[in-house]
């Protein structure tokens, strides 16, 4: 029983969902509430046109590039971060102050200054995904404990060796964590910027289909795109689970109830 | 020094005197005091003196919190003391070598690393083919009871067995001296006893020098020339106490020996007689 539900659970929690919606939108009879069903239908047009497929690709590479410059900036810095009292002293006052404030906030300004193209977005993505890299990279590397290092130390590891050879592994499972949250925050990032600076983009077809009062498109781009971030998403951790697979007991799933 | 009989089939005891001819490492003076959270100076070690001779072996028994791990660290050099000197070989200790291999209380292993890996990482690094060190660390696995775990990771060994990694890990290296700091502690007395002979072995065979830290009074009488023994007042050198035992030596006849029966009714009487046995308070 047990082994059949588990792979169905997901599934079933869609269907209901689907159903839920069909009905809801059935009973209210509002035309910018379409049916799931219509919604749905609206999906495949989208996929097999030209210009769409070109918008979210652009959309999927400018993510891919700024969530690449992100990690490879951030895992380093927040490693340095977590073994240097100096470099943490003179970074954390900045990443506090950036912290709070919503990175697509900062879209105006950036537009201002680099253009409505592919590089104030980029960078928007890239900002978005550094802090919470940058925050558990930092918290992993500190959290690695001190006799490693020393072992390392005695079997003639250099300092740089020691925090690429010894600090990295230690904090992956903890850097990892934080990638997962950058690669949602990308997804959200990519879409406020393209809805920001309306250009072109997954984010773009759906504004475009919102002024035009298409609601099934704007509800079929919805589930792309939460379908892309989900995909995603379970990619990457599954990539994620390989490369810890020394690190804590394997649960199947934290919150079932079994 | 007293003349040890030769008993049949067995070569003299090596003498204490040719064993230590050689300081190699000399701590002159060293105290070490940590300043602690609430910001009070806590003294962990104050004047320590000693000499351990090359190719020695010399164990510190003491009570838990007299100093024991924080005198191994500044051997080591992962910790620099607050005053004195720690020199090998006549050279100032500056900093973590080589030469000199920890065995960590707390075992240390590298999780991402499965245990064939753990092992082999000190001679990798060192620029050995890679097909040599495997060999060289499955020997040392098979040496320490653990052939055919080599795939296993940290995570699912038990303690006896991560401390018994972590030994091969440093003996894998082949640092001059072994800085032990309870590398028995967790196992069991069979385990324990065959370590302890396969210890002796190593030492002999590569003429290693070893300080080793241990709470068995027993335990330090069997493997060691001299026993350091500490007090918690706060960390000082209570007594020295040269074992002179013939060598090699062997459980079941030392069992049966007076004068190991002696030492270590000795050793036990001077704690007692201390009453700084006890838990930290
Ligand atoms: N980093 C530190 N900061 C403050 N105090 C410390 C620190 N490390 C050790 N101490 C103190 O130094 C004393 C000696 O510690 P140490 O670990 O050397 O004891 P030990 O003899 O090895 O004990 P055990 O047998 O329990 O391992 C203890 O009282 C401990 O509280
Ligand atoms: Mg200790």
């Amino acid at each position: 029983m047990n082994g059949l539900w588990k792979p169905l659970a997901p599934v079933l929690a869609c269907c209901g969902l689907l159903l839920a919606w069909q009905f809801a939108s059935l009973g209210l009879k509002n035309d910018s509430f379409p049916t799931a069903l219509d919604s749905l239908r609206a999906i495949p047009p989208i996929l097999t046109d030209k210009e769409s497929l070109i918008n979210i690709l652009a959309s999927l590479r400018r993510m891919a590039i700024g969530f690449a410059l992100a990690l490879a900036f951030s895992i380093p810095l927040g490693l340095l971060m977590g073994r240097s009292r100096s470099t943490a002293a003179f970074f954390n006052p900045l990443l506090m102050l950036i912290y709070p404030v919503p990175k697509a906030a900062l879209m105006p300004i950036i537009m201002l200054w680099l253009g409505v193209g592919d590089v104030s977005k980029t960078l928007v993505i890239f900002l978005g995904v550094s802090l919470p890299v940058i925050y558990h990279s930092f918290e992993g590397a500190k959290a690695v404990e001190e006799k490693m290092l020393w072992s390392g130390a005695a079997m003639g590891l250099s300092p740089p060796e020691r925090l690429l050879r010894i600090v990295l592994p230690a904090a992956l499972p903890e850097i990892l964590t934080g990638c997962r949250t950058g690669l949602v925050l990308a997804l959200i990032t990519m879409v406020t910027s393209e809805m920001i600076a309306r250009q072109s983009g997954a984010g773009n077809i759906l504004f475009n289909a919102l002024d035009m009062g298409q609601y099934d498109t704007v509800f079929a781009m919805i589930i792309i795109i939460g379908a892309m971030g989900i995909c995603l998403d379970a990619a990457f951790e599954i990539v994620r689970r390989w490369l810890v697979r020394w690190s804590e007991p394997q649960f199947d799933m934290p919150l079932s109830f079994s | 020094m007293g003349v040890t009989p030769i008993r049949p089939g067995q070569l003299a005891g090596v003498p204490l005197g040719r064993r230590a001819a050689t300081p190699i490492i000399e701590i002159d003076h060293v105290s070490q005091v940590f300043k602690t959270s609430s910001r009070r100076d806590h003294t962990a070690l104050s004047d320590i003196s000693l000499t351990v001779g090359e190719g020695a072996f010399v164990s510190i028994l003491g009570p838990s919190g007299c100093g024991k791990s924080t005198l191994l660290y500044i051997v080591g050099g992962f910790v620099s003391p607050t005053s004195g000197t720690a020199k090998m070989k006549g050279k100032p200790i500056t900093g973590p070598g080589t030469d000199r291999g920890p065995v960590f209380q707390e075992f240390a292993l590298f999780p991402w690393k499965s245990v064939l890996g753990n092992v082999m990482y000190g001679p990798l690094q060192q620029g050995m083919k890679p097909a040599k060190a495997a060999a060289l660390a499955r020997t040392l696995l098979a040496m320490v009871g653990l052939t055919g775990f080599e795939k296993f990771y940290p995570k699912e060994l038990s303690g006896g067995m991560k401390q018994r990694v972590a030994l091969a890990r440093t003996l894998a290296y082949g640092p001059e001296v072994l800085l032990m700091d309870e590398p028995f502690g967790a196992l069991d007395a069979h385990t324990r006893t065959r370590l302890q002979n396969d210890l002796l072995d190593i030492w002999e065979r590569d003429r290693k020098t070893v300080l080793f830290v241990t709470h068995s009074v027993e335990e330090a009488v069997f493997l060691s020339d001299k026993v350091v023994m500490m007090s918690r007042s706060p960390g000082r050198i209570r007594e020295v106490i040269d074992i002179d035992l013939p060598r090699p030596r062997r459980r079941d006849e030392l069992l049966l020996d007076p004068r190991y029966q002696k030492y270590i009714v000795e050793i036990e009487r001077m704690f007692d007689a201390s009453g700084d046995n006890e838990l930290p308070s």
